[in-house]
C-alpha cells in the first residue's frame, strides 16, 4: 500500500518536473500557443469581474429605491375630501411597527424647496423622512453624516444635502457642516451634516419629518406621505398582512394598504442574469478560439516527439505515465498562461481610469471580485486537461518499436 | 558456471505484416540464453533481423511465436505496466543513435530514467545520475546539451543513462556504429568495464569485428536463426 502511495506520489512530482522540462526547452512555441489562452483567460476574467462589479453597482442603485423586503403603506380616510394627515398618520404608523416588532420604519414625503447660499438659488426637492430611510435606501453619505434623531431638536434643522446641488450652490468640496438658506419670503438656515454622493438623489435635500413639522409645517403644510417598513425578505408575505390589520386598528376609519416595493417584489429574478449569460457566452466563444489554437499547436508538436516518447518508453515510462506527462505539459502551461491572464485582468479592472469608465458614478475603485480571479484559473486548468488529452492520447498510443526504429 | 538465467528464447520468430500486405519472416527460430554477467556479442549484415532480436530481448516487442521468459516468467502474459518496469529497473539501452532527449542536458538525459523510479532512486536523482557521468569520465560536461558534445561523449552519456539504474542486462545496439574507429573502441571498453563491474550481462550487437572480438559468447544471425560461432568472427 505504502509502495502504492511512493509510486504515485513519486509519479505525480516527476510528470510536473518532466512537463515543466518539455515546455522550457519549447519556449518559443509554448509563449506563441499560450498568448491566446491568455488572452481569452484575461477578458473572461475581467468581463466576469466587470459584470459582478456592475452587479454589485446596480443593485446598490436598485437597493437605494428600497432595499428587500421593502413593505411600502398608504393609508387614507374613507370619506370624501378628508386628507391624510401625516400628524395623524404617522404617530399610528410607529405605535403599529413597535408592535409588530419592526425596527426599521420610516415615513417619507417630498416637497418642492427653493435654496440658496450666497446669492446663489436652485429649485430642490425636499424629502422629508425618518433616520431609518437610511437603511431602507441604503444611503450611505459620501461626506459628513446622515440624520439622527436628535437633529430634530437643533436650533436650525440639520439637513443632509446631494453633492450635485452642493456644487450647484458653490459649495462643492466645502467643509461640512455648512449653512444653507431653505425657502422663498422668509428662508430658514438649515445645517449641511452630510453629503449623498453624485450618482444619488443628486439634487435632494433630506430632512427629519420632526424638524420638517416645526419649521415649515404651518407654511407649507405635508399633504400626503408613505410609509415605509423594512422586514426579512421571508416573511415579507406575512407580515404585510400583519401591517395592514395592525395599522388599521390604529387608525379607524381609514383605508389601509400594504405592498411589498423593492425590485424583488415580483420573485427572486436577477434583473442582470441575462447581462451575465451573455458576457458568459462571449468569453467562453473567446476562449474555444484560444484552446482550438493551442490543441493545433499540440498536435503538431506532438508528432515531432513520438520518438521522445519512444525513448522514454525505453527506459520504463509506462502509456500512463505518458499521457500524464503530456496531459501535464497542458495544464501547467495553461496555468501559467491563465495566471498572467488574471493579473492582467485585476490590473485592468482596478485601474482607476478603466473603472471610472466602466461603471458610471463610481467614486472608488471596487475590489476585484476574488470569484471571479479564482475562475479564470478553473478555466485555466480546465482548458489544459481538455486540450492536454487529444496529444496525451497521441502519445501513449506510440508503438515503442516504430518510434525507434531510424 | 551456474549463474542465474535471466532471458531465455526458445524458437522464437518474428514476423512483420508490410504495407502491400505481405508477411516478412524477420526471425524464424531464435534460440538464445542469457545469464548474469554474460558478454554476447551478435553480428550479421545489415538487415538480419539484429535490432528486431534485441527490441524483443529488451521487452520492447513480443515474439510472433514461441517463448520468451524472463527469469522463468513467460513474457507472452506480462502486462504492460510490468515489462515498463522491468525495462526500466532491469534492462539498459544504448543505441547506435544514441538517442539522446534533445535540449536536456547531460545530466538531465541521466536523470530522466530515474523519474520512472520511486523511492529513493527518485529522490536522490541528481546525485545518482551525477555520480554515473563521473563514472563515464563526463564530470565536466554535465551541463552541456547533447548537442554541444563530440559523438563519443554523447554515446558515453548514453552509457551512464543506461546504466544509471544498475540495470541486470544491457542491450547495445551498433554502439560504436555512428563512431570512428578509435573512440567506437574507447566507447566500447568502457561498456565492457562498466558491465563486468557491475555484473550486468551485456548483449552487444556489431559488424564491426574489433567490437565484436570483445564479447566472450559469439553469434551470427543469418537466415532469421542465430548461429553460435566457435571463435571471434572473422
Ligand atoms: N516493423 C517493421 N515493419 C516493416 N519492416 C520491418 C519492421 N521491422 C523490421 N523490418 C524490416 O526487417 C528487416 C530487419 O530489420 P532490423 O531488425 O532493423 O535489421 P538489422 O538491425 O539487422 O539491420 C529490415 O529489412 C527491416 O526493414
Ligand atoms: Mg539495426
Amino acid at each position: 500500500m505504502s509502495q502504492r502511495l511512493d509510486r504515485a506520489a513519486t509519479g505525480f512530482v516527476a510528470a510536473v518536473v518532466e512537463a515543466w522540462q518539455e515546455l522550457r526547452i519549447h519556449k518559443l512555441r509554448v509563449l506563441l500557443s499560450l498568448v491566446g489562452v491568455m488572452i481569452a483567460v484575461a477578458s473572461l476574467t475581467a468581463a466576469m469581474a466587470a459584470a459582478a462589479i456592475a452587479k454589485q453597482v446596480v443593485t446598490e442603485q436598485y437597493e437605494h429605491d428600497g432595499r428587500p423586503a421593502l413593505l411600502g403603506v398608504w393609508a387614507h380616510p374613507m370619506g370624501e375630501g378628508v386628507p391624510p394627515l401625516p400628524e395623524v398618520v404617522r404617530p399610528a404608523f410607529f405605535t403599529a411597527a413597535e408592535k409588530l416588532d419592526i425596527r426599521y420604519a420610516s415615513m417619507t414625503s417630498s416637497m418642492g424647496i427653493v435654496t440658496s447660499h450666497a446669492g446663489l438659488e436652485r429649485q430642490a426637492e425636499i424629502r422629508i423622512v425618518d433616520p431609518a430611510y437610511a437603511t431602507l435606501h441604503r444611503v450611505v453619505p459620501s461626506r459628513g453624516r446622515w440624520l439622527e434623531e436628535a437633529d430634530a431638536q437643533n436650533m436650525s434643522p440639520a439637513v443632509v444635502v446631494g453633492e450635485r446641488l452642493l456644487r450647484k450652490l458653490g459649495l462643492a468640496g466645502a467643509d461640512l457642516p455648512v449653512t444653507i438658506e431653505l425657502g422663498g419670503t422668509i428662508p430658514v438656515t438649515a445645517t449641511v451634516v452630510g453629503a449623498t454622493p453624485k450618482g444619488f438623489s443628486g439634487s435632494t435635500v433630506f430632512m427629519l419629518a420632526d424638524a420638517y413639522q416645526h419649521w415649515f409645517g404651518a407654511d407649507q403644510p405635508l399633504m400626503d406621505a408613505q410609509y415605509e417598513l423594512w422586514v426579512p425578505p421571508k416573511r415579507a408575505r406575512q407580515l404585510s398582512a400583519e401591517a395592514r390589520r395592525v395599522i388599521a386598528a390604529e387608525l379607524p376609519g381609514y383605508q389601509v394598504d400594504v405592498s411589498r416595493m423593492d425590485y424583488l417584489a415580483y420573485g427572486d429574478e436577477d434583473p442582470l442574469r441575462e447581462v451575465a449569460i451573455v458576457v458568459s457566452v462571449i468569453g467562453g466563444v473567446i476562449l474555444l478560439l484560444g484552446a482550438l489554437s493551442l490543441l493545433n499547436v499540440a498536435l503538431v508538436t506532438i508528432q515531432q516527439r513520438v520518438r521522445e516518447v519512444g525513448i522514454r518508453r525505453s527506459f520504463g515510462a509506462t502509456t500512463g505515465r505518458v499521457f500524464f506527462s503530456v496531459l501535464m505539459e497542458s495544464v501547467v502551461a495553461t496555468v501559467v498562461a491563465g495566471a498572467v491572464g488574471v493579473m492582467l485582468a485585476v490590473a485592468l479592472i482596478s485601474n482607476p481610469w478603466v473603472a471610472k469608465r466602466l461603471i458610471d458614478h463610481v467614486d472608488d475603485v471596487p475590489a476585484f471580485p476574488f470569484e471571479a480571479a479564482l475562475l479564470g484559473l478553473a478555466v485555466s486548468v480546465g482548458v489544459g486537461a481538455l486540450t492536454g488529452v487529444i496529444p496525451a492520447l497521441v502519445a501513449a498510443r506510440v508503438k515503442i518499436v516504430d518510434a525507434i526504429r531510424f | 558456471m551456474t549463474s542465474a538465467e535471466l532471458v531465455r528464447l526458445e524458437s522464437v520468430t518474428r514476423t512483420v505484416v508490410l504495407p502491400d500486405e505481405s508477411d516478412l519472416h524477420i526471425l524464424t527460430g531464435v534460440d538464445l540464453t542469457v545469464r548474469e554477467g554474460d558478454h554476447i556479442g551478435i553480428v550479421g549484415r545489415s538487415g538480419t533481423g539484429k535490432s528486431t532480436l534485441l527490441n524483443l530481448l529488451g521487452l520492447l516487442d513480443k515474439p510472433t511465436s514461441g517463448t520468451l521468459t524472463w527469469q522463468g516468467r513467460d513474457t507472452a502474459r506480462l502486462k504492460a505496466r510490468e515489462a515498463a518496469r522491468i525495462r526500466g529497473r532491469d534492462l539498459g539501452f544504448v543505441f547506435q543513435q544514441f538517442n539522446l532527449l534533445p535540449g536536456r542536458t547531460a545530466l538531465e538525459n541521466v536523470m530522466a530514467p530515474l523519474m520512472y523510479a520511486s523511492g529513493r532512486e527518485f529522490w536522490q536523482r541528481r546525485r545518482l545520475a551525477w555520480e554515473t557521468l563521473e563514472r563515464v569520465g563526463l564530470a565536466d560536461r554535465v551541463d552541456s546539451m547533447p548537442q554541444t558534445l563530440s559523438g563519443g561523449e554523447q554515446q558515453r552519456v548514453a552509457i551512464a543513462r543506461a546504466l544509471v539504474r544498475s540495470p541486470r542486462v544491457v542491450l547495445a545496439d551498433e554502439p560504436t556504429g555512428a563512431l570512428d574507429v578509435e573512440t567506437g573502441q574507447q566507447v566500447m571498453s568502457l561498456l565492457d568495464a562498466a558491465t563486468l563491474e557491475s555484473g550486468a550481462a551485456l548483449i552487444t550487437i556489431t559488424h564491426d569485428t574489433n567490437v565484436a572480438a570483445m564479447a566472450r559468447e559469439h553469434f551470427r544471425l543469418e537466415g532469421g536463426r542465430l548461429h553460435a560461432l566457435a571463435g571471434v568472427p572473422a
